[in-house]
């Protein structure tokens, strides 16, 4: 069943769009993953 | 001057080693225990296992590594724990017994003022009747050998099918607690990607088998996440992929029993149904590894250090589904009863599981375990390295380096087929991974902006990008402590 268009097929598989789809991605992984982390619990 | 010794040299072990030999003076010895020789970059198995990548690009030895960076490394493998010492050595130590070279069968005792468990799992094939890779037209890609036998498997089976014979395809998980369902989805995308290139896909009829309540649930719950400008569940972006790439699949499904061909499984109804394949690659239940610790007086007292996998700094109180929170998850993981045992990456034994627990009409378990893989491994490890860095030079316990899977990020960058140009990758984010139900209660605790989903060549391209960043990093090169976890 062809559940992804041939427009979106495109768009996920065009170098150039992906180009910057790899940037964008890049930091947005990078901001998320090296934003840092911590506890949970509440220390009185 | 303070020992430390790692047991362990995958992603956890090998990070804490990494970051003790980098902060601490030469006067503090840093010793790695482990039976491997060589580090492997698991997350390119899946490559391996398609005969798209030698498993010599994903590993490299140890030993000349660690001699170059004055890390101390005993091929051999960990027996029993003395945290108390015994009636002669008065120093907490490990019994490690060596594997390879002149030394071999001959054990030790590798005395520490810290320790860092970092074993990782045992991959409990035994634990399903049958499922052993490489007999039963099953195999595995959990290990760089295993990635080479499921390739020739998989060869055979295309081979085959070129010649003009029909083949079924069987891709999952092989327990009803397994656990690294993520492992599976790659590595059935990109099978059917290679069959697709090798012109046999319509030889193929290829099916995904989970002990997943849902598609998309990778032992997370599943996530309700960003994709593009709307909002969407895992579950439906995996059967959007599944059906455009003519995938079928069984869920609730707990596999119990291998035989040559067929795999026989219970449902989450109670029934037993068996389905035939021609090649499967199942990913089998992680367990500890079944260490036995002793006091001073050679009293046995596994249970303060394991249950299963080794205690930390948790919540076990068994509870209810509904009244499981974040604050169960360790955030240091610092043995409570021996405060100089830490247990980062899968080594550490999960308060629960994070999935709903789920039982068949029968009462069987049939839920994923909660995966442990990857970068929460490496966060975790650097962090007990953090604060061991600072125990030492402070003289005395710090704690102030934290991190809970409750509040920590993760990416999975899952390999969707291979190609510089005809590539494909799901690339997922999530935060935090281990669900907050109270602070993100209206998005199925997740934090939305960071919680996105996306497919295409770019994930390839990262996912590439990330194998030889990763790659670099482990082989402790020029500034290879600026690349994160």
């Amino acid at each position: 069943m062809r559940r992804i268009s041939p427009i979106q097929r495109f768009k996920m598989m065009n170098p150039i769009i992906q180009l910057f789809k790899f940037f964008i991605l890049s930091i947005k992984v990078m901001v998320i993953v090296a934003g840092g982390h911590g506890g949970t619990r509440k220390v009185n | 001057m303070s020992k430390i010794v790692v047991l362990g040299a995958g992603i956890s072990g090998h990070v804490a080693a990494s970051h003790l030999r980098r902060k601490l003076t030469k006067e503090h010895e840093v010793v790695v225990v482990s039976p491997n020789s060589n580090y492997q970059w698991i997350p390119s198995n899946i490559w391996v296992g398609i005969g798209r990548m030698p498993s010599k690009k994903i590993l490299f030895p140890l030993a000349p590594l660690y001699k170059k960076k004055g890390i101390d490394f005993k091929q051999a493998k960990a027996v029993t724990f003395h945290p108390e010492g015994d009636l002669e050595e008065s120093k907490p130590y490990v019994m490690a017994e060596y594997v390879t070279g002149d030394k071999q069968g001959t054990q030790e005792k590798v005395t520490y003022d810290y320790l860092i468990n970092a074993t990782g799992p045992k991959l409990n094939f035994e634990a399903t009747n049958g499922l052993n890779p490489g007999t039963n037209k099953t195999y595995s890609v959990c290990t760089y050998t295993h990635a080479e036998h499921a390739w020739d498997g998989l060869n055979n089976v295309i081979q085959e099918m070129k010649q003009g014979k029909k083949a079924k395809i069987l891709i999952g998980t092989g327990h009803a607690k397994a656990t690294c369902q993520g492992a599976a989805f790659e590595y059935i995308l990109n099978v059917e990607q290679e069959l697709r290139k090798h012109k046999v896909r319509d030889m193929a009829e290829i099916t995904w088998i989970s002990n997943e309540y849902k598609l998309g649930d990778f032992g997370m719950d599943g996530m309700l996440m960003s994709y593009g400008s709307i909002t969407m569940k895992s579950s439906e972006m995996v059967e959007m992929i599944f059906e455009d790439r003519d995938i079928k699949w069984i869920l609730g499904a707990g596999v119990n029993k291998i035989e040559d061909g067929v795999a026989h499984y219970e449902n989450l109804e109670g029934d037993n149904k068996s389905e035939p394949f021609d090649f499967a690659m199942l990913i089998p239940s992680f367990s500890g590894h079944g260490f036995k610790a002793f006091d001073k007086n050679n009293q046995e007292i596994t249970d303060k250090l394991f249950k299963g996998f080794m205690i930390v700094d948790a919540d076990y109180t068994p509870r209810p589904y509904e009244e499981w929170t974040v604050q169960d998850w360790p955030e240091t993981y610092q043995n409570p009863s021996y405060k100089n045992i830490f247990a980062p990456g899968i080594a550490f034994a999960p308060p629960h599981t994070i999935s709903k627990p789920r039982k068949s009409r029968n009462g069987t378990d049939i839920f994923p375990a909660p995966p442990r893989t990857g970068m929460p491994s490496g966060i975790t490890a650097k962090l007990v390295a953090d604060n061991i860095i600072d125990s030492v030079k402070s003289g005395k316990e710090s704690l102030k380096h934290k991190g809970s899977m409750g509040n920590m990020g993760a990416a999975c960058i899952a390999s969707a087929g291979y190609g510089l140009l005809d590539g494909s990758g799901i690339s997922i984010t999530t935060f935090p991974i281990i669900p907050d139900y109270k602070k993100f209660s209206k998005t199925q605790g997740r934090h939305l902006g960071k919680t996105f989903g996306s497919i295409g060549l770019a994930g390839h391209w990262l996912k590439l990008a990330l194998h030889y960043a990763f790659i670099y990093k482990a082989k402790m090169k020029p500034f290879w402590w600026l690349i994160p976890e």
